[in-house]
């Protein structure tokens, strides 16, 4: 009992320690499109709740593939549904306001 | 309890069997759960990118110590949890019961900061996405909306969740008075643990989402 709760008292004062990171971090002058680095520390923060408290590593096989296979569609789901979005190319529409905007500015 | 110990349905071949089935179950409900909240990331994903400076303010107007607080609760919770179930490995059914009393009491306090402090002050400052005085104006206000429609849903599901696994905590109390478990048999008490720490999971993401990548 005494290793359990050392066991899981170590991995609360991590989650606490990678939480304050996150929250220093979210505070660093990261350009808009890096900023969900700041993830980081949040992702390791599952690993160590999904490995600790929810023991994945314990039990039959079937758990950890079950855990894989969540892992694994979660990555396809994200990444071909923000496959098109991540890659277009926006072009400004030229609309009737802003050329006449263009006309009416003082030379 | 020994009775309870060591009974099994026909179908298994082992009160282990049975026991290993069922945690099995959950994982395989989770990994549908993973799923659902999927949906709800690429939402995030898709509709920050092509709403970059509203959505930004909109994340710039939550309030940043209520998030920060309550991952600090979840987190603490499912610690409290999953020392109870090391309790009742252990033999010590009453010290599990003050554990999921911790948890839960830890639970209610985030969604009382949630939905009782959080939301309200959302709605009173003119945040609710479809108000006709949205607070704010400007180009951006279309991505400051989208924003709030994410924050809303996002964290409705996950209090309705909440909700669910303190029911589910409370059931586990009452059975754990009746004697219901021991260190042979406590297969309940695990399978809701994975559930309080698959709650706590969905809020490690939605925390940085929500709080931390629009502001800076």
């Amino acid at each position: 009992m005494r290793r359990a709760f050392a066991k899981l008292l170590g991995t609360w004062l991590l989650l606490l320690l990678l939480g304050a990171l996150e929250f220093a971090s979210s505070f660093l002058p990261l350009a808009r499109c890096w900023r969900p680095l700041i993830m980081l520390p949040g992702v390791l923060m599952i690993l160590a709740v999904a490995v600790s408290f929810m023991e994945v590593r314990k039990g039959p096989t079937i758990i950890r593939a079950f855990a894989a296979a969540a892992a694994f569609w979660l990555l396809i789901l994200l990444a071909l549904g923000s496959a098109d979005p991540l890659t277009r190319i926006d072009y400004r529409l030229q609309t009737g306001e802003e050329h006449d905007a263009t006309i009416s500015s003082p030379p | 309890m020994a009775s309870t110990a060591v009974a099994h349905d026909f179908q298994y071949s082992s009160p282990a069997h049975q026991a290993q089935t069922a945690i099995a179950g959950m994982w395989l409900f989770l990994a549908t759960e993973v799923l659902l909240f999927g949906g709800l990331i690429l939402c995030w994903i898709f509709s920050r990118h092509a709403n970059q400076p509203g959505f930004d303010a909109g994340a710039r107007e939550t309030t940043l110590w209520i998030g920060t607080l309550n991952t600090a609760l979840l987190v603490t919770s499912s610690f409290a949890y999953s020392v109870g179930l090391a309790f009742i490995r252990a033999g010590n059914a009453r010290a599990m019961i003050w554990c999921l009393r911790a948890a839960v009491l830890l639970g209610m306090v985030f969604l009382a900061l949630k939905f009782g402090l959080e939301w309200h002050r959302d709605f009173a400052e003119h945040l609710f996405p479809a108000a006709p005085q949205f607070k704010l104006h400007g180009a951006g206000q279309g991505g400051a909306r989208l924003f709030f429609v994410f924050y809303f849903i996002s964290t409705a599901l996950h209090g309705v969740h909440m909700m669910v696994g303190i029911a589910l905590v409370f059931w586990i109390i009452v059975r754990a008075r009746r004697g219901a478990f021991s260190p042979l048999y406590h297969t309940p008490v695990q399978a809701v643990g994975l559930y309080w720490s698959f709650v706590d999971i969905v809020w490690l993401t939605l925390y940085p989402l929500i709080y931390l990548i629009g502001r800076g």
